[in-house]
């Protein structure tokens, strides 16, 4: 089976615009069965809901790839309320890097499905992994009067090892003739965690687990002043504080338990994390208007409880061509310092710490991403595609000082290149 | 060939039959020589047979104006003027201009005057081909070229004949679902002879599973489920109507310059556009490009499955 391209090429075809009107011309007429045309009756029926439909694909190196299609329904009301609902769908499969450092000689691991696994010498030790993640989103909106806004929102997702439901709720009101809106909200999450195979107990050799689920609440709270500067600049800052509670720890990822002497990994014991963490950001956004293009540049500032400091510069260029058909070229840059308890191994001969971890997403990291997005419009169709494409370039602390023996050899967070392409439609009914 | 996947089958009826099929009702009828289904979501039995009723009756109103098979019909007073110019009501002048432009588009391989060559060849998977000199003989009342449309009338040369089946099907397929989508809310599936229009998410933001058979085990397994909301879905191919040749496998589908069957062509080929009158053209023009189906559908920007 040979399958096509998603529906896009560079340029319409000529003869599929052409067919594509005659058959419109020829639906539009009037039979004898029917006073009135076909395609316009249906079209006019409901012009005020819309569905969107998206399929993602994502890929990492080797790693984990993802299918995730999303359909989005949204309903406006006359008064302007507005009520909407978001189904995604995730599959997941792949290999995860486990935590482990790679050896000269070849390890073994079990996984959490307790099935064993050999590694290659040199290779990172990874974990199979193949997951279904199912998501529904609702969201209600209403002015109330000419200047305050509410919206509300609902969340519940659920994997094999996670579930997650939770509330938010902002209100937003604009001022000075709209020149300033301020948005303040907040949100609620009560999730679980109950990994396959159980949840083992922290920094051990994962033989001990406990059967109970655990619990993670999550409180945010957000603050946002916009304002319009001028009639083509607008600036926003946007403040925001969470508040993580219960267990935050990654249940399958293990450290390295490493000779001091010789460097290499003698065994592994599981990952450990605090169980409170507090996170911090202020986000300054602006976007410029050109005469057609729009220009939109950000800046972002975290800090959490853990020790992770992190800085984002983001820029974006969206430029106007024919008809409603926008390319919009997108650059991130992201750089982020370690959690205080991020270790690449501990040594077999001291004490263990009290919490650790190896996962490289709380590691000194670097990303770059360049991207694009294209839109366009297929034939006369008021329907719009929209093409994403973004090349992620992340790129973690290659080999610590304290790197002694075989591992300095190995390169233990090698750049992991990611590639991610988008496709949606939008349309009417 | 591609068919909505849906596990009963209904008895032999006369007249539209309707079953409960979990959470929809399936209708079932016959017209245009294939089998029609109409999917209807929701619980309302009543509903969904009235929306049958009105899909059978307007099918069988295509069917019987359009047919070439008929003798009571504006399609046989064009094939038997003799020469004589006739005048076509509006809906036949649309159906007819449609297929001047698919000629035009296609640079004369798509001609609804190509039927002749159906007297001299049987698509009935044995594998007796005319001889030559016949089939030359019918392609001189072969051509659209030949034939004089304008202001709603049509002069054609004595002997040559007209057949609209290539497209009636589809056109049909988009007609009952615009008389369909003017009556209901619901999302409705409508399935003539495996030409077919998704009228919209199903409850729960479901779609319509559609599955593509394969064409070398016609109706014993849909291997490939194409999953839809809004989209008109068409299907070319060699699955049912074929004559063996020289180990070759024949489709029905005829060249009009050659007189002979499309050789090289996939054996099936499913295209996904915004009407089922689209996705049948383009899937029918793919087909006509023999060997280069692929990279005709790649140009034209649609969804397809080639197997």
């Amino acid at each position: 089976m040979q399958l096509g391209p998603a529906g896009f090429t560079s340029s319409t075809s000529a003869l599929r615009e052409r067919l594509g009107k005659a058959a419109l011309a020829l639906l539009l007429v009037p039979s004898a069965a029917m006073a009135e045309p076909a395609v316009t009756a249906a079209a006019a029926a409901a012009a005020a809901n819309q569905v969107d439909y998206t399929a993602l694909y994502y890929g990492e190196q080797s790693r984990v790839q993802v299918y995730e299609p999303i359909v989005r329904a949204t309903r406006l009301f006359g008064d302007g309320q507005s009520l909407s609902a978001q189904l995604g769908i995730d599959v997941i499969t792949g290999a995860s890097p486990s935590g482990a450092r790679p050896s000269g000689s070849v390890q073994t691991m079990t996984t959490a499905s307790g099935r064993v696994v050999n590694v290659p010498a040199g290779s990172i030790p990874s974990v199979r992994f193949q997951d279904h993640r199912a998501g529904l989103d609702g969201e209600w909106q209403k002015p109330w009067g000419k200047i305050v806004t509410s919206t509300f929102g609902v969340h519940a997702s659920r994997e094999k090892d996670y579930q997650s439901l939770g509330i938010t709720g902002k209100v937003s009101a604009e001022l000075m003739q709209r020149l300033l809106t301020v948005t303040a909200g907040g949100g609620y999450n009560d999730d679980s965690v109950f990994p396959v195979g159980g949840t083992p107990v922290g920094l051990s050799d994962g033989s001990e687990v406990s059967k109970r689920a655990n619990s993670k609440r999550v409180t945010n709270l957000l603050l946002g002043v916009s304002r319009v500067l001028t009639r083509r600049w607008i600036l926003s800052l946007d403040g925001s504080r969470t508040l993580e509670k219960g267990y935050l720890t990654e249940p399958y990822k293990v450290i390295s338990l490493v000779d001091p002497f010789s460097g290499e990994p003698q065994a592994e014991v599981t990952d450990n994390r605090p169980s409170t963490r507090t996170r911090t950001s202020a986000l300054l956004s602006s976007a410029y208007h050109f005469t057609h293009d729009i220009g939109y540049a950000s800046y972002r500032y975290y800090r959490d409880t853990w020790g992770i400091r992190s800085n984002t510069l983001d820029l974006k260029y969206r430029h106007d061509l024919e008809g409603d058909w926008y390319i919009e070229p997108h650059i991130r840059y992201y750089r982020q310092s370690a959690a205080d308890f991020f270790t690449t191994g501990i040594s077999s001969f001291l004490a263990p710490p009290e919490f650790a971890t190896s996962d490289y997403r709380l590691g000194r990291l670097t990303t770059l991403t360049l991207g694009a997005s294209f839109a366009f419009h297929v034939g006369d169709n008021p329907s719009q595609w929209n093409l994403r494409a973004e090349y992620i370039r992340q790129a973690g602390d290659s080999s610590p000082p304290s790197s002694t023996g075989t591992k300095s050899s190995f390169d233990l967070s090698p750049p992991i290149n990611t590639v991610t392409a988008v496709l949606g439609y939008s349309f009417n009914f | 060939m591609a068919r909505a996947i849906h596990p009963a089958a209904s008895p032999p009826r006369r007249g539209p039959a309707l079953d409960r099929i979990e959470d929809y009702f399936a209708g079932r009828f016959e017209a245009m020589a294939s089998p029609c289904t109409v999917l209807v979501d929701g619980d309302d039995r009543d509903e969904a047979a009235a929306l049958v009723e009105i899909a059978a009756r307007e099918a069988l109103r295509i069917e019987r104006k359009f047919s070439r098979y008929r003798t009571d019909n504006l399609i046989h007073e064009i094939n038997h003027a003799n020469g004589r110019p006739v005048e076509v009501d509006e809906e036949t002048a649309q159906l007819i201009s449609y297929a001047a432009t698919c000629w035009e588009m296609s640079a004369g391989l798509f001609d609804i005057t190509s039927g002749v060559l159906r007297r001299v060849w049987k698509f009935d998977g044995g594998s007796r081909v005319p001889g030559q000199k016949a089939v030359e003989a019918c392609l001189e009342r072969v051509g659209w070229g030949r034939v004089t449309w304008q202001d709603r009338t049509l002069s054609m040369p004595a002997g040559m004949e007209i057949d609209l089946g290539g497209i009636g099907k589809e056109y049909a397929v988009d007609r009952v679902a615009g008389l369909l989508a003017a009556q209901t809310a619901r999302s409705f599936l409508v399935n003539f002879g495996g030409d077919l229009f998704a009228g919209g998410l199903r409850r729960g933001h479901r779609t319509w599973g559609v599955g593509i058979d394969d064409p070398g085990r016609t109706g014993q397994a849909a291997l490939y489920r194409l999953d839809v909301a809004r989209a008109g879905l068409a299907t070319s191919g060699d699955s049912r109507r074929y004559v063996q040749w020289r180990g070759q496998r024949l489709g029905h589908i005829l060249n009009p310059k050659t007189g002979w069957p499309v050789a090289g062509a996939p054996r099936s080929v499913t295209v996904v556009a915004r009407t089922c009158l689209e996705a049948g053209t383009i899937s029918t023009l793919a087909y006509l490009q023999g060997p280069e189906a692929r990279i005709f559908l790649e140009q034209q920007g649609v969804q397809f499955w080639i197997l």
